[in-house]
């Protein structure tokens, strides 16, 4: 990254947060309730992808991440009674410690081995979602009725549309806005320097292994966090969301808008999601076109959208 | 004891590695002194590169210790032993091809301001940015800085690898094999940086180039099958009847 163009990339990056903002005013009530989704799901893959594009770890398990997420939030609102904040407060530390074991785990596992590992671990957590059932309503879910938030003596009620999108855009932006900071940051700097060469960086003189940690930490909290977003958003926590599908849709953002960019995991999202609702209203088969979006990127388009318009045009973009 | 611990920088100890059947590093007892250029010489396989793995911490002895500084160093990792100032350079470069030449360098020059976590958060940027361009000017790489480090010549990727280990303010700097692979050109300019190092670090390098060790090097360590069989000055070590053998092939 180019030491100079730092306020150019920060001026991009609030330019997008405002056009998302000015969107709710002109969006039709459809698409305005499929935006505010999509940010929070960007969000997810803003988590995965500083663990895929910046540090080179690919996980197939950030579905446990996500869940954790609900689950640390939809269980203590739902069990406890506890509010909005103190239950997305749960989510968070529930992703934390998730991550932090999971990072653990994993620490002296690269490529393969690191993808197979999470995958199982994600595979038991889903698994043990549905043995607990008595406590987490297993694939049936369960649903969050009258989540509101008071926020300075006002009483925001989160089924409002433009209280959803509003928070979902919020988050998005600190994820976006904290991504872009840590990347352009001397700890970022070390996660790209772990992506290209471990054995290098170590004789640098930095404890690799702690590095990835964090990375793996920062990634999972940033996961959970958009899961705990979803179920205070969309009311529902269920199973589904710890299922291998909501592991490999982080995955497909990310490679789709273009892994290891700050953009890529929006473009990724947004290009994704829509292309999942049109082939849905024609087929039921749309997993088909997943695969087969899957494939093209892989095959034609490696580097994403944005990494392909970085390549091209634009070097200094993040 | 006292006296030779007060002038040595680096000393091992009966130092070996095994490789399954095959002692790489066999009993190795090797002093040097501070402030010195040292060349360690041999035939391929004579251990020279898995002797400074042992120093540099990239491998764990089978046996033996590594005093450097006067400390027991054996039990450290590499990236701790990095911290005390023993560089080690990657006799095939190793450097971040994607990374831009500034960032590379940057990835080294940061390090030594990275203690708590508090420097995460508030690092000095203009004090790693001075070290940097400072590392970059000594190597002669400033107007490359930009470019992407895997796009360089050969001859200039060698000098981004020599940036980074002086942006780590060495005490001992290991050159493996600095000069493998460049023109006659580049190895004159190497030798001048070199010999501009010498007098902040004490340098250890393992070298084919006898020209180049007859030039820089004040004293000369032969190894042979895992053990050290000779040690000199560059004349000496000319005229050793057994580095004539073993090493010279005459």
């Amino acid at each position: 990254m180019t030491r100079e163009r730092r306020g150019l990339v920060l001026a991009l990056h609030l330019a997008i947060i405002a056009v998302l903002a000015g969107l709710q005013l002109v969006l039709p009530p459809f698409h305005h309730g499929m935006v505010a989704r999509i940010m929070v799901l960007a969000a997810y893959a803003i988590g995965y992808n500083l663990l895929l594009g910046y540090t080179g770890l690919m996980s197939l398990g950030h579905a446990m991440f996500f869940a954790a997420g609900m689950y640390g939030t939809g269980l203590t609102i739902h069990h406890l009674g506890a509010g909005v904040a103190l239950g997305f407060l749960a989510g968070l530390v529930a992703g934390v410690v998730t991550a932090a074991v999971v990072g653990l785990i994993t620490l002296k596992t690269v490529g393969p081995a690191f993808l197979i590992v999470t995958m199982m671990l994600a595979q038991a957590f889903y698994l043990a979602t549905l043995y607990f059932n008595e406590v987490t309503m297993g694939d049936q879910g369960f649903i969050l009725a009258g989540l509101h938030l008071d926020l300075g003596g006002h009483r925001f009620a989160l089924a409002n549309p433009a209280v959803k999108y509003n928070v979902g855009l919020g988050l998005f932006a600190i994820c976006l806005l904290g991504s872009l900071w840590l990347v352009s940051s001397p700890v970022g700097r070390i996660f790209l320097a772990l992506r290209e060469n471990e054995e290098r960086t170590r004789l640098l003189g930095y404890n690799t292994a702690r590095y990835r940690l964090v990375a793996v930490v920062v990634s999972g909290l940033i996961s959970a966090l958009a899961g705990a977003a979803y179920t205070l958003l969309f009311s529902y926590v269920g199973s589904t969301f710890a299922g291998i599908l909501y592991s490999i849709y982080p995955l497909l953002w990310t490679l789709l808008g273009g892994a290891g960019t700050t953009l890529g995991p929006l473009v990724g999202t947004l290009l994704m999601t829509y292309v999942v609702d049109v082939a849905s209203g024609i087929t039921t088969g749309y997993l088909i076109v997943v695969g087969a979006m899957l494939v093209v990127a892989v095959l034609w388009a490696p580097a994403g959208v944005v990494g392909g318009i970085r390549a091209r045009w634009a070097r200094w973009l993040p | 004891m006292g006296a030779v611990a007060a002038l040595s920088l680096l000393e091992t100890q009966a130092l070996s590695k095994r490789f399954g059947g095959l002692e790489a590093v066999s009993a190795v007892d090797f002093h040097l002194g501070r402030g010195e250029v040292r060349a360690l010489i041999g035939p391929n396989g004579a251990g020279k590169t898995t002797l400074v793995g042992l120093i540099s911490g990239r491998l764990t002895p089978t046996s033996g210790r590594v005093l450097f500084a006067g400390r027991d160093v054996t039990s450290l990792r590499a990236w701790e032993r990095v911290g005390l100032g023993i560089v080690y350079t990657f006799q095939i470069t190793s450097i971040y091809r994607s990374l831009a030449v500034w960032d590379n360098v940057a990835l080294a020059a940061q390090r030594r301001h990275l203690g708590a976590v508090a420097d995460w958060l508030a690092l000095d940027r203009q004090a790693v940015a001075r070290d940097v361009d400072a590392a970059l000017a000594t190597v002669g790489l400033a107007d490359l800085s930009d470019q992407p480090a895997g796009a360089l010549a050969y001859g200039h990727q060698r000098l981004v690898e020599v940036a980074m280990a002086l942006a780590l303010r060495p005490e001992l700097l290991i050159l493996d094999e600095p000069t493998q692979g460049l023109a006659a050109g580049e190895i004159e300019a190497l030798c001048r940086l070199v010999r501009d190092i010498a007098g902040a670090a004490t340098v250890l390098i393992i070298e084919h180039n006898m020209a180049v060790v007859l030039q820089l090097a004040g004293r000369v360590t032969v190894m042979d099958k895992g053990r050290i069989i000779a040690e000199g000055t560059p004349r000496e070590i000319e005229a050793h009847p057994e580095v004539q053998r073993a090493y010279l092939g005459r």
